[in-house]
């Protein structure tokens, strides 16, 4: 039987939004699209699927990768192998996908950011999505993480409500356990709720230069954030980090200083209300995502704004 | 504890503007300059900090040609014991290839570890798998973007694993394991030259990676093509006085700014 | 090496005119002797200490007793170096460097992208009678302030009938900076791999833009390269006063020479400068209080461009600034590109302009 299998992500009971971009490019394989999920009273619209599948194993059993390949076993003795199995591009997402290909001799493309179905060929960015590949694969179901945001236009309503179905969970496995969920340091400011992000990257080059954005921020009100660079660093605090490993941001407006705009960025404020970019390469990916750039020295902008905004 | 920690030779892209050749055959890296994978930068880094702590020995490993031996000498200056290159040649796309390729070579040469250490992904090809496989077929526990080990006992270590928006978790592993490590894990100290050049006085082993089984590749490059181009940016252009006034306006405009 | 050192600071007397003549002392944690004297005892030193020294040569120039303490603090340094710790900002510096030659790491293949600023070819070195080769350095090949340097002094050279020509994407840092970080093993190969172009090449004469760059080639790259080595304004001058150049427009400004510490008292190029800035139809030279041998440092050098040290204190270049404004000038004038870059924020603060020489002999051109 020919299906796409979509291992949904469901953390803290919460279906997770990039899901969408997982069952987007299960319709747009053309297969029949069955939805994995854990336990859980959690929210899924369920016309966007053909069939769901409840394994009733708690959310933290069913996050961990080596326990997913027990999962996956059970779901393959049930309906057969699927054509394609599809995971999140994120941090659990690619953990499971990696260690289910290593387990099963599957194939494994993660990141996938567009299907061409004339080629049968998956886009996987390459050097921070300054090229990509076209990859093939054989050998077995394609193993594939999928970039968030690429594929949601395509996760359509169907007519009917999916088939739902239940399904045993595996026994935990105890080589690795889940132990608790670690907040972050709190810190007094979200930037999540700001209206607006003056966030900074690479670019500014050198620490001593973040007092001044701190002061531009200030005349501007604007709250500071920051790229994964500057927080590595240690130049600004994790709490005021933008990206897939830090916040997911939606301010009114989003000033990008610095930024050049690797996809991990971008996946945390593409959906700012307006993006800002300000980059001395006019080829930066940013400025594919900015509404407004400009192309210049993030310095002088800095000194020029602060100067016009004082005045 | 023996740490095996894996690094990698990596293409400087960052500053580069990247040209595709032929019809899309290749990426052409000839004029790039290259540099050890970030990535792994940090897990030696990392390792060497928990032997330096616990005693046992790390040993860096690189998959990769010849010019591979700068990253290990690398290592080496950070404090790893050796420095192990598997010749292979030319690149290995498929990271399940890559990863064949280390469970035989471990296997075959019997290279002890109590903990295998990757990078979460490396900057070049950004799979982010390696460890995962290596993991599923050497039959070990796995966990990939750790930002923490709390703590190394004899048969688990427990560390944190990130999560999206700020979040983490914990998990607790058993040992032998694999742990894939992510950026921001520590501060990476700084090696120099004169480092480099004594490390160089420590015998790297250089093993060809024909003589261990590879596994076939299961992925393929089909062709190499540029990123699709989107809207755009409206682009503010003119003296800087008057760009900084447009950019003032496009705030006040949006409520953000009076 | 380091034995030769330890007799050097051995002789020490503790006399104390290397803090005398400190920039730093006075106003930061920073004690030129107190290093010396816990060299001398093997004592340990706050890490934090020697990243203040902004290699002015003013300790060394003064000391007595030949101890030449600004070297003590390279030798403080490089243990830091070999030890792996640093302040980030230094040490992401330094492997930039060593992956693409420039402390900034932006792409080498971009060195030469200055050139596309002029409307005329420059030529690979090589391809010139003379062998005489710009060196163009870093900053002055990727810092869009600093770019026009270059540029400036390529036109002045063109109008004066100057031939020259550069080694492009071939040049590497000059490592000036680099040594003086304690680097002594990245200098090292940023040295071999530039006399190594500068060999292939039959490179003759070497001009530098920046005076630090200068003086590494000069006095550090080795006696044996037979190349000699001089600042843009030590050709410049003697082209403006044969009439070689003509400067035929006028600059009526009230301009004060701020002397380089690398130009000025590490290398006696004091003149030239001057000379050509009184060349210069209408403009009204000025002299700091403090200038020539005793002119006060900017605080942009010794690896201080890269990072900010952490002592909050009244920057020199703003005390410079202060004095010029005494002076009644309208430009401050400088010939480093260092200076150029500490001394305009504060500058611009006061309503001044600072403009590197070459700049001012454009306008004129």
């Amino acid at each position: 039987m020919s299906y796409a299998l979509i291992v949904s992500e469901v953390r803290r009971g919460v279906f997770e939004e990039r899901n969408l971009d997982s069952i987007g490019l299960g319709a747009l394989l053309g297969k029949e699209t069955v939805l994995l999920a854990p336990d859980g009273a959690y929210e899924i619209n369920e016309k966007l699927v053909d069939t769901v599948v409840k394994v009733k194993s708690a959310e933290d059993v069913y996050l961990n990768p080596m326990n997913m390949g027990k999962i996956l076993e059970q779901v393959f003795g049930a309906r057969g192998k699927p054509d394609y199995i599809l995971f999140t591009q994120s941090s659990s997402g690619t953990e499971a996908a990696a260690y289910t290909a290593g387990l099963y001799g599957f194939p494994v493309i993660t990141d996938v950011s567009a299907y061409d179905k004339e080629a049968g060929v998956f886009l996987k960015s390459y050097y921070s999505d300054k090229v990509f590949g076209q990859f093939k694969a054989s050998g077995g179901p394609a193993v594939l993480t999928v970039r968030s945001g690429s594929f949601r236009e395509f996760a359509g309503e169907k007519a009917a409500a999916a088939k739902a179905e239940t399904m045993e969970g595996a026994p935990a496995v105890d080589s690795r356990t889940f132990v608790e969920y670690v907040e972050e340091e709190k810190s007094d400011i979200d930037i999540t709720k700001a209206e607006f992000l003056l966030s900074i990257g690479r670019g500014i080059g050198n620490q001593d230069e973040v007092a001044s954005y701190e002061e531009l921020a200030g005349v501007l009100r604007a709250v500071l954030s920051g790229s994964r660079p500057v927080i590595d660093k240690l130049w600004l605090p994790k709490a005021r980090q933008v990206g897939t490993s830090g916040k997911t941001v939606k301010p009114k407006v989003y000033l990008a200083m610095g930024i050049s705009g690797a996809f991990q960025h971008i996946a945390g404020m593409k959906d700012s209300d307006c993006i800002i970019a300000v980059n001395k390469d006019a080829e930066a990916p940013i400025f594919q995502y900015a509404h407004y750039g400009i192309i210049g020295d993030i310095h002088k902008v800095r000194d020029k704004l602060k100067e016009i905004a004082k005045a | 504890m023996n740490i095996l920690v894996f690094t990698k030779r990596v293409a400087a892209t960052q500053e580069e503007e990247l040209r595709i050749t032929g019809e899309g055959q290749a990426v052409d890296l000839s004029k790039v300059p290259f540099k050890v994978n970030d990535w792994d930068n940090y897990s030696v880094e990392e390792a060497v900090r928990i032997v330096e702590k616990q005693g046992g020995a790390v040993t860096a490993i690189s998959i990769g040609d010849a010019e591979s031996d700068e990253v290990l000498r690398r290592a080496i200056a950070m404090g790893a014991k050796d420095g192990f290159l598997i010749d292979s040649g030319q690149v290995l796309h498929d990271p399940f290839a890559r990863s064949e390729l280390i469970r035989s070579f471990i296997d075959k040469e019997k290279v002890p570890f109590d903990i295998i250490f990757t990078g979460v992904q490396s900057e070049d090809d950004q799979f982010g798998a390696v460890g995962g496989i290596l993991g599923a077929i050497m039959g070990l526990p796995y966990s990939s973007m750790v930002v923490g080990i709390d703590s190394v006992e004899k048969d688990h270590v427990v560390v944190r694993r990130e999560l999206e928006g700020g979040l983490q978790e914990r998990v607790k592993i058993a040992t032998p394991c694999v742990l894939s490590i992510q950026s921001g894990i520590n501060e990476p100290r700084y090696v120099s030259i004169m480092g480099i050049r004594k490390a160089s006085k420590v015998e790297r082993k250089v093993f060809k990676a024909a003589d261990y089984a590879a596994g076939t590749a299961k992925i393929e490059v089909v062709k190499w093509v540029y990123p699709a181009k989107k809207g755009g940016a409206t682009m503010l252009a003119g003296e800087l006085a008057d760009v900084c006034g447009q950019l003032l306006g496009i705030l006040k405009e949006k409520g953000v700014c009076q | 090496m380091a034995e030769q050192s330890a007799t050097r600071v051995l002789t020490c007397i503790q006399c104390g005119k290397c803090t005398g003549s400190c920039p730093e002392s006075g106003k930061t944690p920073f004690n030129v002797r107190m290093l010396v004297r816990k060299k001398q005892f093997q004592s340990v030193v706050d890490e934090a200490l020697p990243w203040y020294c902004t290699s002015c040569g003013a300790c060394t120039i003064r000391c007595p007793r030949d101890v030449k303490p600004s070297e003590v603090i390279i030798e403080l340094r490089s243990k830091l170096v070999e030890d792996g710790d640093i302040p980030v900002a230094i040490q992401k510096a330094l492997e930039n460097t060593f992956v693409q030659k420039n402390p900034w790491g932006r792409s080498r293949n971009k060195r030469a992208d200055w050139v596309q600023k002029l409307d005329f070819e420059v030529p690979h070195v090589s391809e010139t009678q003379s062998k005489r080769l710009l060196f163009v350095c870093c900053i002055q090949a990727y810092d869009p302030r600093c770019m026009v340097i270059p540029v400036n002094v390529a036109r002045l050279f063109q109008a004066g009938g100057m031939e020259f020509g550069i080694l492009g994407e071939e040049e590497a840092c000059c490592g000036n900076e680099i040594r003086r970080i304690g680097e002594s093993g990245l200098f090292e190969e940023l040295q071999e791999e530039n006399l190594a172009a500068f060999q292939e090449y039959g490179v003759k004469e070497i001009v530098a833009l920046s005076p630090h760059c200068m003086n590494v080639l000069k006095k550090e790259y080795g006696d044996n390269t037979g190349i000699k080595v001089s600042h843009y304004t030590e050709l410049l001058a003697p082209m403006i006063k044969s009439g070689a150049l003509s400067l035929p427009g006028s600059f009526e400004k009230k301009v004060i020479y701020h002397d380089p510490c690398f130009l000025g008292k590490q290398n006696n190029v004091f003149d030239e400068p001057r000379d050509m800035l009184k060349a210069v139809p209408g403009l009204e030279l000025l002299e700091f209080s403090r200038s020539r041998e005793v002119s006060l440092c900017c605080e942009g050098g010794g690896g201080r461009m890269f990072f900010e040290v952490e002592a909050t204190y009244q920057r020199n270049a703003e005390v410079r600034v202060l004095d010029a404004v005494e002076k009644g000038a309208e430009i401050i004038a400088t010939a480093c590109p260092f200076c150029v870059m500490t001394l305009e924020d504060p500058a611009t603060e006061k309503g001044l302009v600072v403009k590197e020489l070459s700049e001012i002999l454009t306008e004129v051109l």
